[in-house]
């Protein structure tokens, strides 16, 4: 189709690209076959599976306690912004349906440094953002254990830690070792899911215009409706939106990808962002901002209890549970995919992407993936970890739209993808122009933490693949 | 000329046995290398680490079944899903059956199932093809409550069958469940010929008829595709 990459990395390794044919059902190689499986339920599943942890249960509390209901207009605008990335995303997964999703698409488009930067920021942004699921999982834990009446001798703090840290060592050996197929399980825990929010919402909606009135205390939040708390509120929460973006890693193994890529990706950021507003919506409409504050974390399980007594705190909690261990746990598997698809350009050492024999899991880069998750896990700083991952994300997804303007003035001829977005580069000049913005407003520190996870990666290209050449190679 | 899928899982070292590689000596085959690998791992990931070493082994087995006397040739597919994989590609080389591998030495008496709602006459063609003029005996077996119509369902097998100078023997069962009737059968036999069903939500919660025929008979089960197959899984 177009030029091989050339050169090889300070091993002495070279990408290992071939020629392929793609068709709906399957990729083909010259002397294999690879079947695709995913089908659009299960794209959607991995998308929302990803994306919902942590947008219905873990910042409806500390978002509604910064800007009350203004905060809906901070979701609304971290769904935009999804939205802009997705489509281009969707048009470039269509172009090249491969695994390894950003990574592939900006290394294609934009050459082998900005593909490093972000195949490597990619992988610590996943990591980050695990480490963000484990720690509302273990906030959950908490309330789940006070629920039942267990009482421990340490600071919820520590407790919070330690529940995080196990269950990250947990998923991760889970993934090493486990051959069934947990895919029907996230299926079905998504499905769930959303079955128990859209009961939820329905009754807390009717609650919140007065049509049932289940004797929530007077008060609403106090409403911010301003841009920059509005914006910087946006900024936390887009980690609620990261999910999209994985569904891209797969597309590789997505049937049909033409039609499937982009309902997978743009479908779920839609769902997702109707469920967000809603939920914050209901959630300040019950409790004011000091409540909110106050409950933190796990704001939505006194929400539940407001709403619905005992037993609506209850439902929260499980879906709490599942929710956060469905995010911790898909974005495990894709933080898998991400190393593997630089390790398979020689960006990465080799080994990185080895299968074990016994299993046949990729166990260094779950290893890779789980190591660090644990680390910061244990730290259970929720924003700086949200935001971080946010921030590595952003990049990508400003780069991404930048590659399709790329790709887009250069139209190789390999480049025909199914799914054209209309209006010229409007959307992808927007994406970009919003996803590097939406970065202004974050917390400093975050910010400084980004920068030195980019520099460090750009680092690694000057020292290791320098010579490696993937721009155009398909 | 008819063809034949044999799916082999060669990674893990399953390999075809010689009595079924002479079985399909009169037909054409195609060897199906596959790997099934669970979802954490890419499929291309596994390709890049497994293909040389599968694609070796696939060579040594269509050059045996060549050296029985069919043309063979191979496919090699890395998959998340091995009933979609089979049926994509049984699909793609038009093949009339497909196999699952037992062990067997060479077969004398083929046990052919025509229990239920299964496309007899593309079963009976195939067999007729399937045994062309060798010296191997049939066991036509039926299991069925429906008494009389049964009986001569069965008969106008035999006699098709007996036409095409095959050695046809008729069994018929008309009492206890379909499957252990067809068990009780097979002592005696060196392979089974059975149709492909529909899936129904038996086969979904104990899995496929033929996988568990094969399972519970050692023996090697050649399964004759359904005309309307293409079974849908939603993944």
């Amino acid at each position: 189709m177009s030029d091989a990459p050339t050169g090889t990395n300070i091993e002495g390794e070279s990408p290992a690209v071939e020629q392929v044919v793609e068709t709906d059902e399957v990729t083909i190689t010259e002397d294999a076959e690879l079947e695709r499986t995913l089908g659009l339920p299960g794209g959607l599943a991995i998308g929302i599976g990803t994306m919902i942890g942590a947008g219905i249960f873990v910042f409806p509390g500390l978002a509604g306690a910064e800007v009350g209901t203004a905060a809906t207009a901070s979701f609304i605008v971290g769904g935009i912004i999804a939205l802009l990335v997705a489509l281009p995303t969707s048009e470039l997964a269509t172009a090249m349906p491969k695994s390894g999703g950003g990574y592939y698409f900006i290394s294609r488009g934009l050459g082998t440094l900005a593909g490093t930067v972000i195949g490597l920021s990619l992988w610590f942004g996943l990591v980050f953002a695990t480490a963000f699921y484990l720690v509302g999982l273990g906030f959950y834990a908490l309330d789940a254990l006070a629920a039942v009446g267990i009482t421990v001798a340490l600071s919820p703090g520590l407790l919070v830690s330690i529940i995080a840290v196990l269950a990250g060592i947990g998923f991760t050996i889970l993934n090493i070792t486990g051959t069934e197929n947990a895919a029907k399980l996230q299926n079905g825990i998504v499905a769930l899911l959303l079955s128990m929010l859209v009961a939820f919402l329905s009754y807390g909606l009717l609650e919140a215009f007065g049509f049932v009135d289940a004797g929530t205390p007077p008060g609403e939040a106090a409403n911010v409706w301003e841009v920059v708390p509005v914006m910087s509120v946006a900024a936390l929460v887009f980690t609620s939106y990261l999910g999209f973006a994985q569904v891209a890693t797969v597309a590789g193994e997505m049937r049909n990808p033409g039609r499937n890529l982009p309902l997978a990706m743009v479908g779920s950021v839609l769902i997702v962002t109707v469920m967000y507003v809603l939920t914050i919506f209901v959630a300040t409409s019950v409790f004011t901002q000091d409540a909110l504050a106050a409950a933190g974390e796990t704001a939505m399980v006194e929400v539940g209890r407001q709403l619905l007594g005992p037993g609506g705190a209850f439902v929260i909690i499980v879906g709490g549970l599942l929710a956060t261990m469905s995010s911790a746990n898909a974005s495990i598997l894709s933080t898998s995919r991400a190393i593997y698809g630089v390790s398979k350009d020689a960006l990465l050492p080799r080994w990185a992407s080895r299968i074990n024999l016994k299993y046949g899991t990729p166990h260094v880069a779950l290893g890779m993936a789980g190591g660090p998750v644990v680390v910061l896990a244990a730290t259970r700083q929720v924003q700086l970890l949200a935001e971080v991952a946010s921030f590595l994300h952003l990049v990508m997804y400003g780069l991404m739209c930048v590659a399709l303007i790329a790709l887009r003035r250069d139209e190789p001829e390999w480049y025909d993808p199914d799914f054209r977005i209309p209006g010229g580069p409007v959307v992808p000049v927007v994406g970009a122009l919003a996803s590097f913005g939406l970065i202004g407003f974050m917390d400093t520190a975050s910010i400084a933490v980004g920068v030195v996870v980019i520099v460090v990666t750009a680092g690694w290209y000057f020292y290791y693949a320098r010579n490696v050449t993937l721009r155009g190679a398909i | 000329m008819t063809r034949v899928l044999v799916p082999v899982e060669v990674l893990e070292g399953e390999t075809v046995s010689p009595g079924l590689i002479t079985l399909l000596a009169t037909l054409d085959v195609t060897v199906l290398g596959y790997h099934v690998l669970p979802e954490q791992t890419a499929p291309d990931q596994a390709r890049l680490q497994f293909e040389d070493r599968a694609t070796d082994a696939l060579y040594d087995l269509t050059d045996e079944f060549r050296a029985a006397g069919g043309a063979a040739d191979h496919r090699l597919v890395f998959t998340h899903d091995r009933a979609r994989s089979i049926n994509r590609i049984a699909d793609d080389v038009d093949a009339e059956a497909f196999a699952i591998s037992g062990m067997t030495a060479e077969v004398e008496q083929l046990l052919v199932a025509l229990s239920g709602d299964v496309a007899v006459d593309r079963i009976l063609a195939f067999v007729e093809e399937l045994i062309g003029d060798r010296d191997i005996g049939v066991t036509l077996f039926l299991a069925g409550s429906d008494g009389a119509a049964d009986s001569d369902q069965l008969e106008t097998a035999a006699d098709r069958l007996r036409d095409a100078k095959l050695d046809v023997t008729a069994e018929h069962q008309p009492d206890g469940s379909p499957f252990d009737a067809l068990m009780d059968a097979v002592p005696g036999h060196d392979a089974i010929v059975m149709g492909e069903k529909a899936p129904s939500l038996h086969s979904l919660v104990f899995g496929d008829e033929p996988d568990r025929v094969a399972a519970a008979s050692v023996g090697p089960v050649l399964v004759v595709r359904n005309e309307d197959r293409h079974g849908e899984t939603e993944g």
